[in-house]
């Protein structure tokens, strides 16, 4: 994947695109194991969720920069 | 010896009160620092042209709970992606075009203004954003339309940076949970609601006022707006906030029965016999012991099952001991009285009613809580409606346009190039401000922090950051102790404006550039700028926050007589909570907006209750005669209706007495058609009566009436 990309005539890094993507993807995420209880299991759920953040963030990233 | 026994106990009070109170604050402000700095050293790494806009963003979304950051920094980013996105736009329309250029703007500018005062809690923010985005994004590049790109890109990124720093300190580094404070401020509400009812002494007491917020019946809109925020926690499912809710709406009910028999007992003292009274006091007794009985605050499932159940046997003590009670009454009470008796007895026995409901979704609250097992109890979704009045709205975003529109005349007028900068802090402190209780009050609290904050950044730009920094690591250490300054305020109310004003000017003026730079000619202009800005926000306030205290009445009169009037001819869809949660929110609008003193407060209350009372029977009676076969009983109830309405659409003196005339023979109507009835219908023709004459007690106190008779203002 490239590292820039055109989007509506507007130059920008894909990471950005992949940030607000890996967002929303957290959000569903998010409420999907709540609903499911399964923070009540979770030591520092705070911390958790970043981790779950970071991984799906980091995933696409490491597509493009391998 | 006593000295040795005292001492270690009042050391682990101190301890113990230290760290209830006052660590929560140290926390809050070492936090609130650290997310600060980091959103500055993030900025300045990756070379972004302004970074006090993420370090200032840092402030305006961090709260003490995790759920409050969250919650704003959401609609936060929603209200920037929204204005950014229509700072765009305008610069691509109208670049070249000031005429269309500021009338556009000045119609955005008064959309927002107004969408934030309809709107609540962080979604009014959100709007608020949308507002004066525009003025940071589009405002600077106005000479030079084809930098917006640039401009518009680095603004984001600089308030998602903000943002990010805000909530992952927030949540990570001792994070404070909103659901938690809601669980406390459930169990205290609870324990409230038991005192109340378990005084029934207070209630049968002559010359017994109705209070508004009194006796712990208070907090509805607040609660709401907890529970919502703590939705964006982890940890906090669906089911949790379901059942919150459903708490929370029970406890209205409960409260406008509460204070419906209040007022009936307080309005139909003369008319009532003693005997009357006592039996009345006898009926409530079953209430109160089985209150009184009960521990205040139950922590545990078994405690409520025990309460439930005690409940329970006094619902059917009391089913029986007021039928027997009528029977006895009956035949010594005058019409008039025998009627505002069995209303009250009726409310009584609802009040029970409403107690068992509402003791059982707060068991099912508590186990979902406490063991996390998904309980059996049906939890609904309820929706809390609002209402916002469209004069007030309208009214905020006239002044918001104003706002703009004049200095933007003043930026014409003078030809003055900082004038860009009035211009964007007239703009947001019209947007900012407006959803505030005393909007005028806060102003001058916002500049009395921006000149103390001007004078802090002048010590700073032209003697601190010069002598002492000369890497990110020595200017944050010396920005510490501001921003933890700044933290503090913001925790204490009576500072929160100051603080804001403060934070705003000492960042747009301190030289945090990733270069520094710094012109003392620069310095005292804007500074100038900023503080007519300040004048002119000001001034809009004065001139149009016209809103007096009988203006208000009338208007909240008006509303509520409408409420009455659509439920009476509209669709009877209309559920009982939507009517407790609009007309609660509207009257809490109208006491922060509409400068109530305490006299009319009350006075807007006691309407309040009265309608929701009103309306409430109107629905039930609409309902039973939905169900009833075409016969005189339909008739009648038809005619009562018909009757309401007209009274609640022109009120008059006459058309009162008309009105209870007209209920007095329904009633007598129904009551004659019931003999001759079959049981199924009898009992939805008994139901209908009493709702009619329980409208019909009510009406017997014209006080109570949302009708403005006499000046209550002065």
């Amino acid at each position: 994947m490239p590292l820039e990309i055109t989007l509506l005539g507007i130059q920008m890094p894909t990471l950005l695109p992949i940030f607000a993507a890996a967002a929303v993807l957290q959000i569903l995420v998010d409420r999907i194991l709540a609903d499911a209880g399964v923070y009540k299991h979770v030591w520092h759920p705070g911390l958790f969720r970043t981790a779950v953040f970071v991984c799906l963030f980091t995933l696409p990233c490491l597509l493009i920069y391998t | 010896m006593t000295n040795t026994l005292v001492q270690p106990l009042s050391w682990k009070r101190t301890a113990r009160e230290w760290l209830a109170t006052d660590a929560p604050v140290l926390t809050y402000m070492a936090k609130a620092t650290f997310a600060g700095l980091l959103a500055l050293v993030i900025s300045m790494t990756l070379n972004l042209p302004d970074p006090r806009t993420a370090i200032f963003t840092t402030f305006l979304v961090m709260q003490p709970q995790s759920g409050l950051v969250f919650s704003k920094s959401y609609y936060r980013v929603l209200g920037t992606i929204a204005g950014v996105g229509v700072s765009l736009l305008m610069m691509g329309l109208f670049a070249q075009d000031p005429v269309w250029f500021i009338a556009f703007f000045a119609l955005w500018i008064g959309l927002c203004t107004g969408a934030g005062l309809k709107f609540r809690n962080f979604q009014s923010y959100g709007f608020v954003l949308a507002g004066y985005t525009l003025c940071i994004v589009a405002l600077p590049v106005i000479e030079t339309p084809l930098e917006i790109f640039s401009i518009a890109v680095s603004r984001f990124s600089e308030v998602i940076i903000g943002i990010m720093s805000a909530t992952l300190v927030s949540d990570m580094v001792f994070p404070r949970k909103l659901f938690d404070s809601l669980l406390a401020s459930e169990r205290e509400r609870f324990a409230n609601l038991f005192s109340i009812l378990g005084e029934g002494d207070a209630l049968f007491a002559a010359g017994t006022e109705t209070e508004p917020g009194s006796a712990g019946f208070s907090g509805v809109v607040g609660l709401h707006a907890v529970r919502i925020n703590s939705s964006f926690e982890s940890g906090t499912d669906r089911k949790a906030r379901q059942l919150s809710g459903q708490l929370n709406q029970e406890y209205m009910h409960l409260s406008t029965t509460f204070h419906s028999l209040k007022n009936i007992l307080a309005a139909a003292g003369e008319r009532m016999p003693p005997e009357a009274r006592e039996s009345l006091a006898g009926l409530y007794a079953p209430v109160a012991s089985v209150v009184n009985a009960s521990p205040r605050t139950p922590v545990s499932v078994e405690e409520l099952d025990g309460i439930i159940a005690g409940v329970l046997e006094a619902k059917e003590v009391l089913q029986t001991l007021v039928e027997e009670e009528r029977l006895r009454l009956a035949p010594f009470l005058e019409a008039d009285a025998y009627e505002a008796f069995s209303s009250a007895s009726g409310l009584i026995v609802r009040l029970l009613g409403e107690l068992h409901i509402h003791c059982v979704t707060y068991r099912a609250f508590l186990r979902h809580r406490l063991s996390g097992r998904a309980s059996r109890e049906l939890s609904r979704v309820v929706r809390f409606s609002t209402h916002t009045d469209s004069v007030l709205v309208a009214l905020a975003a006239l002044r918001g346009s104003g706002v703009l529109l004049v200095t933007m005349l003043f930026w014409i007028v003078t030809g003055w190039p900082y004038a860009t900068l009035t211009v964007t802090l007239a703009v947001v402190l019209g947007l900012l401000i407006g959803t505030l209780p005393s909007p005028l009050a806060a102003v001058m609290n916002f500049f009395k922090g921006g000149v103390s904050a001007v004078a802090v950044a002048a010590v700073y730009d032209f003697y601190i950051i010069p002598e002492y920094t000369s890497d990110m690591l020595t200017l944050a250490l010396v920005l510490a102790p501001v921003l933890a300054v700044v933290a503090w305020w913001t925790t204490q109310p009576r500072w929160s404006g100051f603080a804001l004003g403060f934070i705003f000017l000492f960042m747009y003026q301190c030289s945090l550039d990733p270069y520094f730079r710094v012109d003392p000619t620069v310095f005292m202009e804007s500074t100038l700028a900023y503080l007519i800005g300040i004048g002119f926000a000001g001034l809009a306030y004065l001139l149009v926050n016209f809103w007096s205290c009988s203006l208000t009445q009338q208007r909240v009169a008006k509303i509520l007589r409408r409420q009455i009037v659509t439920l009476c001819s509209g669709t009877i869809t209309v559920q009982r909570s939507a009517l407790e949660s609009t007309g609660r929110d509207m009257v809490q609008q109208f006491s922060t907006q509409g400068r109530l003193n305490m006299r009319s407060s009350r006075l807007v209350y006691t309407w309040l209750l009265s309608t929701l009372e009103i309306g409430r029977a109107v629905i039930a009676v609409r309902r039973s005669r939905k169900r009833l076969p075409l016969s005189a009983a339909s008739d009648s109830l038809d005619g009562a209706i018909y009757a309401v309405r007209n009274y609640f659409a022109t009120p008059s003196e006459q058309m009162r007495r008309m009105l209870l005339m007209t209920l007095k023979e329904a009633v007598a109507v129904l009551h004659a058609q019931g003999d001759s009835a079959g049981a199924a219908e009898l009992k939805r023709i008994q139901k209908a009566a009493a709702e009619l004459a329980l409208i019909r007690t009510i009406m017997l106190s014209e006080g109570s009436l949302p009708v403005v008779t006499e000046d209550t203002c002065r």
